[in-house]
């Protein structure tokens, strides 16, 4: 750690305005008792964050922070342990010559500055039990806040800690902390990380596959925004016309930066973890991906149905091929439109014609 | 084809199928593969020798095949057929039908039956040492509440999985009704099931490419376990190795090991030309054939030929491994 925060008084928490000894034990509580996701009980990083896991997996909204006080319940101003408290609070907590002295160590090295903040967190982070190595693996949850070029990472790559290698250069290499997580993490950041990684997640653009980032304490992640419209406008026409190749302008892109840990990363080793760490994320680019580029994501039909209804497939048999291609075809026109009524509706039609021409045994 | 798979990718089978394929099979005794395609074929290779030996046409694409022993097996078919087949007279009948595609066949050895299920929303049991002609073979019919896209056996088990994502957990010993009715705890179509050959559960795998381990005992301390992964792109197939680790492949082309109780991914193999249709491994783990068949998910579009590849496994690369260092060559 090597750092010498020496707070002047004690840390304390801008939801509930209870103190404590030091960051990470801020830390620790606002996970456990702010950033608690309130059904499943999944700690995140930030009330934002939250808020958007919440929204996002569980489909419910979540307007205020738990257990906060009156007036701090907001989730949208982005609080992580000391960071992120809007100055006049700061002062109506302390007293007034606190500020500069607070402000200080933040100024003078940027990016110190954030890492100080940063390392507490990857000490403190109260996921002790799974971490051997703790500081290091944190550092790709570090990533996210390291103010410059991160925006102009596609977004998928900060989370993956098989990306930590190419995570590396582009951030400036003013970080101090850079050299740490390209070594070893690679090999070590793997089990255990579920709960870790996953928080991470949270942090940066829960809402992802390269649509909508949330908006981070430091402003670094507008600049994704550039993508959202894309692959909304990408989404709309997949949707609506039926066979249609996923627009692969803007989505296409991201399509691919967006599913590199399942393919790309060969050279950092295929033992990383990808699977634990997209599972839990993975609910939240489902509707991304659906709209965009599973052209034969339809409830209606798997794909082997709509191979088959596409004509060159027909087959020369004698029972009644046509009613039951009939169906196919419905199903392929209007994918969305037709419900799953009127499938199976066909479908038990054609099964009560054949048992009543007598050609079924049963 | 354009572009060469890269040598790590296996070696190619002769004579492939002229279009996609749909599954293909090792058999549990020898070398033999089976492979359904959708060019209506049914065909019977020796892998190791890499030699066709037989091929068995349908009336059209073929969606699934299995072994019954070394010198037969079933295949099921969108003629709505499930055929029977002996491979060393060459000899072909039709074991029953459906009143749909048959979208799966497998051969149940605990209970000596073939198991069938199909688009029609029925699941169709069938004696296959019974008398020719579909009047005579059929034990069963069990209505399933959709259509059936994929089932799995072990042991006495039997997991169906249908369109809007149901799964019936049946005993062969008693069909009346399924002993278990369960719903898929992933949010997409179910794409494929596949028993853990240790009999504790199933891996279900949906079309966003994700896999869900799920297990028999309803019990809360087994349910915790369950858990989901987003794997490859779209469409994992799944297939269950010696040691409890599985293969998946997907559209993206690769194929990749998993362990399934430590959550990793334990090896990648190189990228193949087209999405992977199907994946099977040889019955002591040698070999991986891998089918490379584009699947139509982006519709009707130009693409690779389709081809099967089989490449030498290496234990290390199926193997759980125990901690958390890995090495990372590629193949």
């Amino acid at each position: 750690m090597g750092k010498k925060k020496k707070r002047p008084s004690k840390v304390w928490c801008y939801y509930c305005d209870r103190e404590f000894d030091d960051e990470k034990i801020l830390v620790q509580h606002q996970k456990a008792k702010h950033f608690k996701c309130h059904v499943c009980h999944k700690k995140l990083s930030t009330a934002g964050g939250m808020a958007i896991h919440v929204l996002q997996v569980h489909k419910e909204s979540v307007t205020k922070v738990p257990n906060a006080k009156a007036g701090r319940e907001s989730t949208e101003i982005e609080i992580f342990g000391m960071q992120g408290i809007p100055p006049d609070i700061l002062a109506a907590h302390y007293g007034e010559e606190e500020d500069p002295s607070l402000k200080m160590p933040k100024i003078e090295v940027p990016s110190a500055g954030l890492m100080s903040g940063v390392v507490p967190r990857s000490v403190g982070i109260g996921f002790p039990p799974t971490y051997g190595a703790v500081p290091p693996v944190y550092n790709p949850a570090a990533l996210p806040l390291q103010p410059p070029s991160w925006p102009m990472q596609p977004q998928p790559q900060s989370w993956f800690p098989s990306n930590p290698v190419a995570l590396v250069p582009p951030p400036p290499a003013g970080l101090a902390q850079q050299p740490l997580f390209p070594v070893q993490n690679v090999s070590t950041s793997l089990t255990p990380t579920t709960t870790v990684l996953q928080q991470s997640f949270q942090v940066a653009p829960p809402g992802l596959p390269s649509s909508t980032p949330t908006p981070l304490p430091q402003p670094l992640f507008p600049i994704n925004n550039l993508s959202a419209p894309d692959v909304n406008s990408s989404s709309s026409n997949a949707s609506t016309t039926g066979y249609n190749t996923p627009s692969n302008q803007g989505g296409g892109t991201s399509y691919t930066s967006s599913h590199m840990y399942a393919s790309g990363p060969n050279t950092s080793g295929p033992s990383i973890g990808p699977p634990p760490v997209i599972s839990n994320k993975a609910p939240v680019p489902q509707p991304a991906i659906n709209e965009v580029y599973l052209v034969w994501d339809d409830e209606a039909m798997s794909m082997e149905e709509r191979r088959m209804s596409m004509g060159k497939y027909q087959v020369h048999d004698e029972t009644s091929q046509v009613s039951f291609l009939c169906y196919l075809f419905l199903i392929s026109v209007r994918p969305g439109f037709l419900q799953m009524n009127s499938v199976n509706a066909a479908i038990d039609r054609r099964i009560s014609e054949s048992r009543l021409a007598g050609r079924m045994p049963f | 084809m354009s572009g060469a798979p890269p040598s790590g990718s296996g070696r190619e089978l002769a004579n492939p199928p002229t279009d996609g394929i749909s599954n293909l099979r090792f058999s549990n005794h020898s070398d033999h593969l089976l492979v359904s395609s959708w060019d209506k074929s049914v065909r019977l290779y020796d892998a190791s020798a890499n030699v066709l030996k037989g091929e068995f046409m349908h009336g059209g694409p073929v969606l699934d095949c299995c072994f019954h022993d070394d010198s037969s097996g079933f295949s099921a078919s969108a003629d709505f057929t499930v055929r029977r087949y002996v491979f060393s007279s060459g000899k072909e009948d039709i074991l029953g039908r459906h009143v749909a595609p048959v979208r799966c066949v497998e051969y149940s050895y605990a209970a000596g039956q073939v198991v069938t299920g199909s688009w029609d929303k029925t699941l169709k049991c069938w004696d296959p040492g019974g008398a020719n002609g579909p009047e005579h073979t059929l034990v069963g019919t069990y209505p399933q509440p959709e259509r059936v896209y994929s089932l799995s056996l072990v042991g006495h088990r039997l997991v169906v999985a249908t369109a809007g994502r149901h799964v019936n957990v049946y005993d062969l010993r008693n069909m009346s009704q399924p002993e278990q009715r369960r719903e898929s705890s992933l949010k997409c179509q179910t794409k494929c099931v596949r028993c853990y050959p240790n009999g504790t559960g199933f891996a279900l795998s949906s079309v966003e490419g994700r896999v869900a381990m799920e297990f028999f005992d309803l019990s809360e301390a087994s349910q915790s376990k369950k858990y989901g992964y987003l794997l490859n792109l779209f469409q994992a197939v799944a297939v269950l190795t010696l040691y409890g680790t599985f293969a998946t492949g997907g559209c993206d082309g690769y194929v990749n090991v998993w362990d399934g109780n430590h959550k990793k991914r334990l090896y990648q193999y190189s990228k193949y030309p087209s999405s992977i249709a199907a994946l099977s491994f040889s019955k002591d783990g040698r070999l991986l054939a891998v089918a490379s068949s584009y699947t139509f998910e982006e519709g009707d579009i130009p693409h690779e030929q389709d081809a099967i590849y089989l490449r030498n496994i290496n234990e290390v690369e199926v193997r759980p491994k125990p901690k958390a260092i890995h090495a990372a060559a590629p193949l």
